[in-house]
């Protein structure tokens, strides 16, 4: 298993490697200005962007600028913006504390609602219920997220006051940004905030959930009615097993593999920020900062921040990968 | 059962979250204003910023020698000096006196030494971090160091500030009226060394520790970036009759326009710098007033490139400018686009600033426009224009780029045109095609820096540029360029508007663009917000600003 784990480990920087140069080559080549461009605004002059083009090395051949950004991120140094100075890495720190608590608020509602919502259909199939089931799948999945978001904004928060439909916390009270997890800040902050934080939380993970939970129900729908028909299901049946047994013991725990695997998946693509979902509701997460940076052509931040979700994004799959070997002990990596 | 009984206590836990969370906390000692801002500030040192989100939050912290009544964009008061300046008979020397008794929000004071050590401090901006984000001081003064036409700032005493130019700059006094020219605490920049390079490792600029020490009713407290930035209420604020009411404002940068309505209407945010023109109406029906902005600070227009890469276009002839000039029907824009918050332009300048003369503008007027097309004699061929419009972007001056766009083909269709409709990104080669001058016919505009003719006329547009004409209209008056450069140096400011009103007259003489609309952008507040006092130039002061429960 170690040298499973160490190989896929090495096998990822040839990867890394070249995800850096594609990247870097590819927002070069994107039309437009550059971040010169950007920092002027609307003073954006050919003499000053010239002039700012030269004294930041934006006119430096691509394979000066390229080599400088592979020799400064080798010593750790992800670099800066381009826009405000500020260090990629002092950012994603502020930033991505807010995505992790928005993709656990959205795995928790795509995976508690969507597991038992599959597995009822599953032991229902083709009923009024699955169809039902069905019909809540193809919604979450074909509705696009700013729209269910808006939506429940206006329901929930304009017209019900029920939910707050911008950002972590409220603005009103005033609490300490220490670790940057808005529940974790405020349970620090004591008087009960964490609940204020947790109601900001309830929208944005239903909107960004949305579509996981489709996918999850399906999945699990589908795993679950294909383990019912294996041969062991049956003996066990018919060895006298209740139903319960046998769903605990030898259905579910084999439909977990496929499931796994979706969240896994859902888990690495909801850690890289979900553009849409931040947006609508002013949540500061890692998502809107790669817009914004790449329509200021910040070379730099993009080509860290996409980067970092790569060796997220790896790590996820390996810890799912890892994982497989635990829920399925048939399995073994060489 | 026991499933039930779970499922009945998370909703209930969430009942009671919900509950918690919409229960408005009652305003203790004049509570927190939340104000929704378009975008994230850039830096906490106003000297290095030049987008309008960082000077929207510095205004309330920050004060210069001078400033702007509020609710005008061009009537200049006196702030930290006591009455405005007295300037010599050569236009070189302006002299303040000081207000007495005023201190930073660290406790220093407040004296002509400060003055001379923020200017001084700017002039010596090195090349790099500091000169390439400090633009304003570089653009007011012609550049750092030793290009700088500020000779010399002297403080002969500590209530008297002299300054001292190479040549007379008639536009010293308004552009001073920009907070990036606001006064900061010399003890503060030097403690937190605020000139460090890069900017990476500057706190100060960064906002991570003492930042934006200024004298204003305001304190600066903390910023986190992309979330939100807080200033409070200074305790001590030496203009008592004006101190801040509220204890607290939060900044929360908010770039969508549907989510910042809905924050309004839900009360996450008491007031919206700006919303959509489109959402005033739904707005006004949500009981959200709708901010008064009064004078307009910009000018839209379209763009006509005479010479586009080298090639005179048929934009070259004035009678086809003319012609565009009468078919478009300004009002009608303006009535559909711009939900009526704005006015057909008078000039190349919004009516309230400094310089502005009123010329006499074509009317919409679809029979001369087709007589003047008549006149151009242009060929089948040559009817057939390029309009182009920038996607995925709102301006204050262009709500709708491509209804607007639609619209303006449309009446040019109805004069004889056959308008091909085209499109850029914004951010991804509108602003550089349209400012190098790759588009012969374009929607743009301009938001003033300050309310002065030199900024929209000489700035923005129609001073040449390296001694060539600006290569976005490639409009070449020698006469209008010389006439802009004497203005410039013009030792008094009436003798300076004497020389924009002929530029002007040049303008109007011969139409190198179509102006098309002065917009007052809309913003909104709640029913709870009292006292407050919109600009066109969106540069506003919350310090008279009440909350009611």
């Amino acid at each position: 298993m170690l040298r499973f784990i160490v190989r896929r480990l090495l096998g990822a920087i040839p990867v890394l490697l070249g995800l850096s140069v594609i990247l870097f080559l590819f927002l070069r080549l994107l039309p437009g200005g550059g971040p010169a461009e950007a920092i002027l605004g609307q003073h954006a002059t050919p003499e000053l962007v010239a002039q700012i083009s030269h004294t930041q090395g934006f006119d430096q051949p691509l394979y000066v600028q390229y080599f400088d950004y592979i020799g400064r991120l080798l010593q750790g140094d992800f670099g800066s913006s381009f826009i405000d100075g500020r260090s990629v890495v002092d950012s994603f720190l502020v930033r991505f504390p807010g995505t992790v608590e928005l993709t656990i608020g959205a795995l928790i509602f795509a995976v508690g609602i969507g597991i038992p919502l599959g597995r009822l259909a599953a032991r229902h199939p083709n009923s009024w219920l699955d169809g039902i089931v069905t019909v809540i799948s193809l919604f979450g999945i074909s509705i696009p997220v700013f729209v269910l978001g808006y939506t429940m904004a206006f329901v929930f928060s304009v017209q019900l006051h029920w939910l707050p439909d911008v950002g972590q916390l409220d603005p009103r009270l005033d609490i300490p940004a220490v670790t940057h997890f808005s529940v974790v800040d405020a349970i620090l902050a004591g008087d009960w905030h964490v609940v204020d934080a947790l109601s900001h939380l309830v929208l944005p993970s239903i909107a960004l959930g949305s579509i996981p939970l489709a996918v999850i129900t399906r999945i699990t729908r589908a795993s679950v009615i294909d383990v019912s028909n294996e041969d062991y299901v049956r003996t066990a049946r018919a060895k006298g097993l209740t139903d319960r047994r046998v769903n605990s013991r030898h259905i579910m725990r084999n439909a977990w593999l496929p499931v796994t695997t979706v969240i896994g998946l859902q888990t690495g693509q909801l850690l890289a920020g979900a553009v849409l979902t931040e947006t609508v509701f002013t949540w500061n997460g890692v998502g809107s900062w790669v817009v914004t940076s790449i329509q200021n052509h910040d070379y730099v931040v993009v080509q860290s921040l996409i980067l970092i979700f790569a060796v997220i994004f790896l790590t996820v799959n390996l810890i799912v990968d890892v994982g497989y070997a635990f829920l399925n002990p048939r399995i073994r990596y060489s | 059962m026991k499933r039930l009984a779970s499922i009945l206590a998370i909703a209930a836990l969430v009942a009671s979250a919900c509950t918690s969370s919409s229960t408005t906390p009652a305003p203790v000692s004049g509570g927190t204003l939340v104000v929704g801002l378009d975008g994230d500030m850039v830096f906490a040192d106003p000297s290095l910023v030049s987008d309008g989100n960082s000077l929207y939050v510095a205004a309330q912290v920050i004060q210069g020698l001078v400033g702007l009544k509020p609710g005008t964009i061009s009537e200049i008061i006196p702030v930290l000096a006591t009455d405005l300046p007295t300037v010599s008979a050569d236009g070189k020397t302006y002299t303040f006196k000081l207000r007495t008794g005023v201190k930073f929000h660290d406790g220093s004071d407040f004296n002509a030494a400060a003055v001379k050590f923020n200017y001084d401090r700017w002039q010596a901006y090195t090349k790099g971090d500091l000169q390439d984000n400090a633009y304003y001081y570089g653009a007011v003064f012609g550049g750092f160091g030793t290009d700088s036409n500020v000779a010399t700032v002297a403080a002969p005493d500590p209530t008297t500030v002299v300054f001292t130019f190479k040549t007379p700059q008639s536009n010293f006094l308004i552009s001073q009226t920009l907070q990036v020219f606001g006064i900061q605490s010399p003890t503060a920049l030097q403690k937190d060394k605020a000139d460090t390079t890069p900017l990476k490792d500057n706190k100060y600029a960064q906002g991570q520790g003492e930042s934006m020490v200024g004298t204003g009713p305001f304190m600066f407290k903390d910023w986190t970036p992309a979330d939100h930035a807080t200033v409070v209420k200074n305790p001590n604020y030496w203009d008592a009759a004006n101190a801040a009411k509220v204890d607290q404002i939060t900044f929360k940068p908010m770039g969508d326009s549907t989510a910042k309505l809905q924050a309004l209407q839900s009360g996450s945010i008491d007031l919206a710098q700006t919303i959509s023109p489109a959402d005033v109406a739904t707005a006004k029906s949500s009981s959200l007033s709708i901010i008064d902005r009064g004078q307009s600070c910009n000018l839209g227009y379209l763009g006509l490139n005479q010479s586009v890469g080298g090639t005179p276009t048929i934009y070259a002839n004035k009678d086809v400018r003319l012609a565009i000039a009468q078919a478009v029907n300004k009002q009608g824009y303006i009535d559909a686009f711009y939900a009526g918050q704005g006015k057909v332009p008078q000039s190349w300048l919004p009516a309230a600033t400094t310089g502005f003369k009123a010329e006499a503008m074509p009317a919409y007027d679809v029979t001369k426009a087709k007589a003047s097309l008549t006149t151009a004699a242009l060929t089948a061929d040559q009817l057939k224009v390029d309009l182009y419009y920038p996607s995925n972007v709102v301006r204050p001056y262009m709500p709708d780029p491509k209804a607007l766009a639609t619209a303006i083909a449309s009446d040019l269709q109805a004069v004889g045109f056959t308008v091909n409709l085209k499109t850029e990104d914004w951010h991804g080669g509108y602003v550089k095609d349209a400012t190098t001058g790759n588009l012969p016919m374009f929607l743009f505009g301009w938001t003033c820096d300050w309310a002065g003719a030199d900024n929209f006329l000489y700035t923005a547009w129609f001073g040449y540029q390296g001694g060539k004409p600006n290569a976005q209209f490639g409009w070449s008056n020698d006469q209008a360029n010389a006439l802009m450069l004497k203005a410039l140096q013009e030792p008094t400011v009436d003798a300076a508007n004497a020389d924009w009103g002929q530029v002007q007259d040049l303008l109007a003489a011969d139409m190198p663009t179509v102006p098309i609309v002065n917009s007052t952008p809309p913003g909104a507040f709640t029913s709870k917000v009292k006292g407050f006092v919109g600009s066109g130039n969106a540069i506003e002061y919350f310090n008279t600003v009440t909350l009611t429960k």
